[in-house]
C-alpha cells in the first residue's frame, strides 16, 4: 500500500473526522503491519491512531478493557487474574512485529491467518466501536464478516472487552503452526463454562485453515451436559467438519488439516479443562 | 533527485533531528541513507530483524515502519551501542563468544538483547527467546549468540547498580 | 606423542583467537557492499519472466527509456549474445554454457527479461511496468519425469549450448551430464548378499538464505575501468566471467568483496554482476543492484533436488557386497554445478564404507524451474540422504546395531576407495588413500553425549509423543584435487606487522583470521600482527575463492607456504644483523635468535634494517598451492526427536554434532561453522520447501512462509570437535564447513524410524508425510 500522506490526530473525533472525510482515500494506521499485506497502487492517507491514548489494558469490573492500539506484546506481557490472552499473543509472528502490531489492527481487517479473532470470538468479547460515541458489538456480530465493513464511515475501533473468566470458567488455546514465528495452519479456541462436573456451555472457534474465523458450533453442542473427559473432547471433535470445510495449507492437503483441527479441537479443550482445574499461567 | 514532501523529527541516539522524508519512506531507507548503515537490510518483508532498532525502548522491524511513524520518538540504533574502546557488553560477549561470524544479523541482534535487558528483570530462557525469535542468523546456529547473550544477562542481573549508572552516563 | 596431539604445541593455530573483523561488525561499521553505495548511484531493478518457458516474440521498451529518472535499459535487443556459464568454477568450467545477458526466450518464472537502471527504486519499478513483452508460451517441464520423457520440449534449443570440456551434454534431450564408474562387479555383488534393498529416495529444492541478500555494485574508476564491489565467493571467477560476458578485456575489471553476509554457496554464481557492469559502462554511473527477499528465493540459486535409487547388498556378518547408487538432479533452467553436484553426491559419500561392488550413475536434467547451484554439501548431502538411511534399514535387516554396522564398515586411516579416483569434479579424479580419520572416536563420544545406550526399539514405545534417537556417519571433502589453485602474499613493515594478501574469499566463515593464524604460526608472531586483506582482483593473488571446503586446506597452505617464504628472508636479514650464519639462528616470539638466546634481534627491527638501513629490500613471501589430495572431514550425527503421532509433528530435543576436521585451526570458529551448518540442515530436514503453482511460481518466496529456525526454534546443538592430524594440510588442518549439513536429514529420518516405526523415504518430513508414514507402520 502506498502512502501519499500522514495524517496525526490529537482524538478519537479528529481522526474520525480526517476518515470520513477522506473516505476510502483515507486509511487508519497503527503498527502498520497490516499495510504490507495491502496490494494496490492507490495512494492512501495514513492516519496515526496511535497517539490517541488507545494503548492501555484495564481491568474494569467482570470485564478486560483493552485499548485499540494495543500492541500484542503488552498483551503478552500483561497478567491479570485468570488471564489468558498471552498464551496466543506470545505466538503471534516475531516479537519485532509483536511490538508494533495491535489488537485493533489484528482484528479490523480479518487476514485468513489471523489468530486474535478465534480467541475473541471463543471468549464472546466485545469489541467497542467509536462513531461519535461509542457502542459495543458481540464477537459474534462482529466477526459474522470482515469487520472492515464496519469502519467505512470513518468510524474506529476503540477497544475490545474481554471477559474476567470465572473458577468455574476454563479457557485453551491451540496455534499449530510449522515453527514458532509461523503463520498458524490451525488455530483453536476453547471457552468451557463448568457447572458440578458437567460442561454448562461451551464456545469453541476455529481458523487459519479456514477462509474466514468461525465457531464450531456442532462440537459445541456436542460438549453441553457431557463430562469434561477426553472422551467428550474427541467426540465432539469429530464434528469439526460440519461447521467448517478445511483448506489446504503448506503444501499439506485439505484431509490433513481437518485431522490436524480435530486434534487441535481436542489439545484446545484438554488446556481449558486444565484451566478450569486450576491452571492460571 | 529524490523528492521529501514531508518532515519527520524524533531522538535519534540520544539528539534531536529532523528529516525530510516522504509519507511513504521506510525508516530504514531514511536510517540508511542518512549514514546509519549499520541497520541492515535484510528482507524488507518484516521477517529476518537485520534491520532492528529500539523505538521508544522496543525493538522494531526499520523496514516495515514509515519513517514518519517515528515522530516524536526516541530511536536508537547500532551506532549508539559501542565503540572499539568502549563496546557495550553484549557486543563485547558475542565477540569474545564467537557469535559473530558474517555478521549480518548482528547488528540487529544487539539491538533485540539490548531492549530485552531494558524491558525485564530476572530474565528466563524463554523469556530471552521470545525477545529474540525475530533475529534470524544463517550462520550460527545461534549456540554462540545465545551463549553471549545468556553470560551477558546473568552478568547484569549480578550487577544491577553498575548497569544503572552505565546506562545513566549513555544517552 | 599421538597423532592427534600434533596440534598441542602450536601456538597460533588450534586456538581460538578472536575473530579479527568480529568487533567492525558488532558495531555496525561500514562493512557489506551496500554501505559503500556512492550518493549518486543509480538503482537497478529487473524484470522477471511470469513464464516457466516462452519465447519473447515482441519488446518495447521505448517508454520506458523515457519515463523519469531512467537512464538505462537493457534488455536482449541491446547487449551482446555471449554464451556463458553464470557458475563460479575453474576454468574451463565443467558446466554449460547455457545463458545469456538477456536471451530472446525465458526459462523459469524469475528468469531475466529486462533491466532497468534509474534515479530511485520508484522510478526503476514504474519503468519495468511500462515495457512491453509479447511471450509465446511453451510448453513447460517441471519434473524429471518430464524432462527426461522422448519428444519432451527442449529448453535448451539455442545453437550455442555447449560444454567447453569433453563431458556428456545432451541439450536436445534436456540432459545436461551423465557421468558413471562401477568398481568391482555390483551385479556379482548383489548376488553375494544374503538381504538386498532396493529403495528410492526424494530430496527437495532449499535456498541458502544468507541474511544478507545478493547485492552487487560496479561503477567506472576515474582510469576509465570497471570497480564492481561485490557479495561473491569467487571474486577471480567473477572478473574473469563478467568480462566474457561484456566483451572486454579482463585488465578492464576490479572486483573487490567487501565483508559478505553470507554465502553458504548461492554466491559462488555471477548473478548480477554482468549486468551492474554494464550499466555502469552505459550510464557512466555508480549502479546498485540488491536482490530483494522474494527475488533471492525465486531467481537466486538453490539446491538441486535430487531423485536417488539406492540398491545395496549386504550379509548377516555385516559385510557390504553390493552398493549402486543411482542419481539424477533436476538442475532446473540452467546447468551450472548440475555435473559436480551429481558427482560429487558419489565422490563425497561413496568412499566412506568398505564395499568391493559399487556403481555409480549419475545424471542431471534441465526442468523450467528454479535453477540449482552450489550449496554446502554440494550433492553429498542429498546422497547421504538415502546411504544413512538405508544403513539402518540394513543393519535392522541383519539385527545389528545400526551404530555397530557402521563401525564395522567405515573407511579406516591408511585405506583407500576406488571412487577417489573414479568421480573427479568434471574429469577423473586422483587415487587417493585417507591419511587422517578419527571418525571411530567421533562415534564414540557422539554415541555417549547422545545416550545412545540407553536407545530403544520403536516397537516398545507407546503414547502419543514418542522419542527417538538416530545417527548417521559423513564424509566431505577438503578441496578440488589438482583444479583449485590458491595464493598469498605476506609482507612485513617497521613495527614488525604483516600485511596478509590472500586471493581466498572470507564470505562470514572467519577464513581471514584462520589464514592469519596460519601465518603467524608459520613466522612464530601472534595473530594480533596480522593486517589480512582478502580477495580483491587488483591487489591480492589469485584464489579459485570460497567452494569446495578449499579455503582452510588449500589457501591456508600457500599462506603457510608464503609465510616460511618470509620467514626465510627474516631470519636471513636477522643473522646478517647479529653477525651469525643462517643455520645459526631461528624465530622464536617475533624475534630472531640463536640458540642460547643469547643474541637476539626483533621483527621490528630486522624490518627497519631491511627497509631502511643496508641492503635494503622488502621483506616479502608469496606462493601458491594447488593439492593432490582432497582429505575428507569426517563426522557422527546423533539427534534425538520427539513425534507427535496424532498430528506427525517432529520436534528435534538434541543434536550431537561431532566432527574431525583434522586440527581445528580455530576451535571457537570450527564449532560455529558445525553449529550453523548443522542447524542449516536441521530445518532443511523438517520445515524448509519450494512450494510451486501449476504454473511453476515458486509460492512461499519470503521468511514467513519458508520456515528456517529462530533461536525460539533451536534445539541444543552440541558440536564435539574430534581431533585428527592431517599431514598434507597446515598444521594438520582439513577442511570442515560442508560436511556438518549432511547429517540431519537422514539423522532425524532414522531417529524418527526409532520414534515410531515410520520410514521416510522423502523430506522435508512435513507432518502430513510424517502422519502418513505413521499411519502405514506395521506392527
Amino acid at each position: 500500500m502506498k502512502l501519499c500522506e500522514f495524517i496525526r490526530p490529537e482524538s478519537l473525533a479528529q481522526a474520525r473526522a480526517s476518515l470520513r472525510k477522506l473516505g476510502p482515500k483515507g486509511m487508519p494506521l497503527a503498527g502498520g503491519t497490516a499495510l504490507h499485506f495491502m496490494p494496490g497502487k492507490t495512494p492512501v492517507s495514513a492516519v496515526d491512531v496511535t497517539r490517541l491514548g488507545l494503548s492501555y489494558i484495564r481491568q474494569k469490573g467482570n470485564y478486560f478493557e483493552i485499548g485499540a492500539a494495543t500492541p500484542l506484546s503488552d498483551i503478552q506481557r500483561y497478567r491479570g487474574p485468570r488471564w489468558a490472552m498471552h498464551e496466543i499473543c506470545r505466538r503471534i509472528s516475531t516479537h519485532q512485529i509483536r511490538n508494533v502490531s495491535t489488537i485493533g489492527g489484528n482484528i479490523c481487517r480479518v487476514f485468513p491467518w489471523a489468530d486474535l479473532p478465534v480467541v475473541l470470538l471463543a471468549m464472546d468479547a466485545k469489541m467497542v466501536i467509536y462513531s461519535g460515541k461509542t457502542k459495543e458489538m458481540g464477537a459474534d456480530e462482529y466477526f459474522s464478516s470482515q469487520p472492515a465493513r464496519l469502519f467505512r464511515g470513518g468510524d474506529l475501533l476503540a477497544a475490545v472487552k474481554i471477559p474476567v473468566l470465572k473458577a468455574h470458567h476454563g479457557f485453551g488455546s491451540v496455534k499449530a503452526a510449522r515453527n514458532a514465528a509461523a503463520f498458524s495452519m490451525v488455530t483453536i479456541a476453547a471457552l468451557l463454562e463448568l457447572d458440578g462436573g458437567v460442561i454448562k456451555s461451551a464456545r469453541v472457534a476455529a481458523g487459519s485453515a479456514i477462509p474466514f474465523p468461525k465457531r464450531l458450533r456442532a462440537v459445541e453442542a456436542a460438549l453441553v451436559g457431557k463430562a469434561p473427559a477426553a472422551e467428550t473432547f474427541r467426540a465432539a471433535a469429530s464434528l469439526a467438519n460440519n461447521d467448517a470445510k478445511w483448506c489446504k495449507q503448506e503444501g499439506m492437503s485439505a484431509e490433513y488439516v481437518a485431522n490436524l483441527a480435530e486434534v487441535s479441537i481436542v489439545d484446545a479443550l484438554e488446556r481449558a479443562a486444565e484451566f478450569a482445574r486450576g491452571r492460571t499461567a | 533527485m529524490k523528492t521529501h514532501t514531508c518532515s519527520v523529527s524524533f531522538t535519534l541516539n540520544g539528539e534531536k533531528k529532523t528529516f525530510a522524508t516522504r509519507p511513504d519512506e521506510k525508516l530504514l531507507d531514511l536510517l540508511r541513507r542518512e549514514g546509519y548503515k549499520g541497520t541492515k537490510y535484510g528482507c524488507g518483508q518484516g521477517t529476518c530483524g537485520a534491520c532492528t532498532v529500539i523505538m521508544d525502548g522496543r525493538a522494531v522491524y526499520a523496514c516495515l515502519l514509515y519513517a514518519m511513524q517515528a515522530e516524536g520518538r526516541k530511536v536508537r540504533t547500532i551506532e549508539s551501542m559501542g565503540t572499539y574502546d568502549k563496546p557495550a557488553p553484549i557486543q563485547q560477549e558475542l565477540v569474545a563468544a564467537g557469535a559473530v561470524q558474517c555478521g549480518y544479523c548482528i547488528p540487529g541482534i544487539i539491538m533485540s538483547a539490548t531492549a530485552l535487558m531494558e524491558a525485564e528483570k530476572d530474565i528466563s530462557d524463554e523469556t530471552a527467546k521470545e525477545y529474540m525469535d525475530g533475529n534470524l542468523c544463517r550462520c550460527t546456529g545461534y549456540e554462540k549468540i545465545w551463549v553471549a547473550l545468556r553470560k551477558t544477562l546473568d552478568r547484569a542481573a549480578a550487577e544491577p547498580k553498575k548497569k544503572a549508572s552505565a546506562k545513566g552516563g549513555k544517552k | 606423542m599421538k597423532r592427534h596431539e600434533l596440534a598441542k604445541n602450536l601456538k597460533q593455530v588450534n586456538t581460538s583467537v578472536t575473530k579479527i573483523d568480529a568487533m567492525q561488525l558488532a558495531l555496525g561499521k561500514d562493512s557489506y557492499v551496500a554501505d559503500f553505495l556512492p550518493k549518486d548511484a543509480l538503482v537497478i531493478k529487473m524484470l522477471w519472466s511470469p513464464h516457466a518457458h516462452a519465447r519473447i516474440k515482441k519488446m518495447d521498451v521505448s517508454k520506458a527509456e523515457k519515463m523519469p529518472g531512467v537512464k538505462c535499459v537493457l534488455w536482449h535487443g541491446n547487449v551482446p549474445r555471449i554464451v556463458h556459464c553464470t557458475a563460479g568454477q575453474g576454468f574451463p568450467e565443467p558446466s554449460p554454457y547455457d545463458t545469456f545477458m538477456f536471451d530472446n526466450k525465458v526459462r523459469f518464472v524469475g528468469d531475466r527479461v529486462a533491466a532497468v537502471a534509474a534515479e530511485t527504486e520508484e522510478q526503476a519499478l514504474a519503468a519495468l511496468e511500462a515495457i512491453k513483452v509479447e511471450y509465446e508460451v511453451l510448453k513447460p517441464v517441471f519434473t524429471l519425469d518430464e524432462a527426461m520423457a522422448p519428444g519432451a520440449p527442449v529448453i535448451h534449443d539455442e545453437p550455442e549450448a555447449h560444454v567447453p570440456i569433453p563431458i556428456v551434454y545432451e541439450p536436445k534431450k534436456n540432459l545436461v551430464a551423465h557421468v558413471a564408474c562401477e568398481a568391482g562387479s555390483f551385479k556379482k555383488g548383489m548376488a553375494e548378499a544374503d538381504f538386498t534393498f532396493d529403495e528410492m529416495y526424494e530430496t527437495p529444492y532449499a535456498q541458502h538464505c544468507p541474511i544478507e541478500p545478493y547485492t552487487s555494485m560496479a561503477q567506472m574508476t576515474p582510469a576509465g575501468r570497471i570497480l564492481i564491489t561485490t557479495s561473491t565467493q569467487v571474486p577471480f571467477h567473477c572478473r574473469r566471467i563478467v568480462a566474457r560476458t561484456l566483451g572486454i578485456p579482463v585488465q578492464k575489471i576490479r572486483v573487490v568483496k567487501p565483508r559478505i553476509g553470507g554465502g553458504f554457496g548461492c554466491k559462488q554464481e555471477i548473478l548480477l554482476e554482468d549486468v551492474t557492469a554494464m550499466f555502469a559502462l552505459r550510464t557512466g554511473r555508480p549502479c546498485l543492484w540488491r536482490f530483494d527477499r522474494e527475488e533471492t528465493f525465486r531467481t537466486g540459486r538453490t539446491r538441486h533436488p535430487f531423485r536417488i535409487r539406492l540398491r545395496t547388498g549386504v550379509k548377516k556378518d555385516g559385510t557390504i557386497t553390493a552398493i549402486g547408487l543411482e542419481c539424477i538432479n533436476n538442475t532446473g533452467a540452467y546447468g551450472g554445478h548440475g555435473l559436480t553436484v551429481v558427482s560429487c553426491s558419489g565422490g563425497k559419500t561413496l568412499p566412506l564404507y568398505h564395499c568391493d561392488n559399487i556403481l555409480f550413475d549419475g545424471k542431471s536434467y534441465y526442468t523450467n524451474l528454479p535453477v540449482g547451484g552450489a550449496y554446502r554439501g554440494f550433492g553429498a548431502t542429498q546422497a547421504f540422504f538415502a546411504i544413512e538411511s538405508l544403513m539402518d534399514h540394513m543393519a535392522e535387516a541383519i539385527g545389528m546395531d545400526p551404530m555397530k554396522f557402521r563401525q564395522i564398515n567405515h573407511i579406516r586411516p591408511g585405506e583407500g576407495s576406488p571412487i577417489f579416483q573414479a568421480l573427479g569434479e568434471g574429469r577423473e579424479g586422483l587415487p587417493m588413500t585417507v591419511g587422517s580419520n578419527a571418525l571411530a572416536e567421533c562415534i564414540v563420544q557422539g554415541a555417549e553425549a547422545a545416550g545412545w545406550e540407553g536407545r530403544q526399539d520403536w516397537r516398545k514405545k507407546t503414547g502419543r509423543y514418542r522419542r527417538g534417537i538416530g545417527m548417521c556417519c559423513l564424509m566431505q571433502g577438503s578441496s578440488i584435487p589438482d583444479i583449485d589453485m590458491g595464493a598469498a602474499t605476506i609482507k612485513i613493515n617497521e613495527d614488525g606487522s604483516f600485511n596478509l594478501n590472500v586471493g581466498a574469499t572470507d564470505l562470514g566463515t572467519g577464513s581471514d583470521t584462520v589464514l592469519a593464524q596460519i601465518a603467524a604460526e608459520e613466522l612464530e608472531t601472534t595473530t594480533d600482527k596480522m593486517i589480512v586483506y582478502s580477495s580483491d582482483t587488483d591487489m591480492t593473488p589469485f584464489d579459485v575463492g570460497a567452494y569446495a571446503s578449499s579455503t582452510t586446506y588449500l589457501s591456508g597452505e600457500a599462506v603457510r607456504k608464503a609465510a616460511a617464504d618470509a620467514k626465510r628472508q627474516i631470519l636471513a636479514t636477522g643473522a646478517e644483523m647479529l653477525g651469525l650464519k643462517v643455520e645459526e639462528v631461528h624465530c622464536e616470539d617475533a624475534h630472531v635468535l640463536n640458540a642460547d638466546g643469547s643474541k637476539k634481534v626483533s621483527y621490528s627491527d630486522i624490518a627497519n634494517y631491511s627497509l631502511y638501513q643496508k641492503n635494503q629490500y622488502q621483506i616479502i613471501g608469496t606462493a601458491s598451492h594447488i593439492t593432490k589430495k582432497s582429505p575428507p572431514p569426517f563426522a557422527a550425527h546423533f539427534a534425538e526427536v520427539e513425534v507427535d503421532t496424532l498430528t506427525g509433528f517432529v520436534k528435534v530435543l538434541n543434536y550431537v554434532s561431532t566432527i574431525d576436521c583434522g586440527t581445528a585451526v580455530n576451535p571457537t570458529l570450527c564449532e560455529g561453522q558445525t553449529e550453523g551448518g548443522t542447524l542449516n540442515g536441521i530445518s532443511y530436514a523438517l520445515t524448509e520447501q519450494y512450494l510451486f503453482d501449476e504454473k511453476g511460481k515458486m509460492q512461499n518466496a519470503s521468511f514467513a512462509d519458508y520456515h528456517i529456525y529462530s533461536m525460539r526454534d533451536r534445539p541444543p546443538i552440541k558440536a564435539i570437535l574430534v581431533p585428527s592430524y592431517e599431514d598434507t594440510g597446515p598444521f594438520g588442518a582439513k577442511s570442515v564447513s560442508e560436511i556438518c549439513i549432511n547429517g540431519p536429514a537422514p539423522a532425524i529420518g532414522n531417529a524418527i524410524y526409532n520414534a515410531t516405526g515410520a520410514r521416510l523415504n522423502e523430506f522435508p518430513f512435513t507432518p502430513e508425510k510424517v502422519l502418513a508414514a505413521i499411519k502405514a507402520v506395521k506392527k
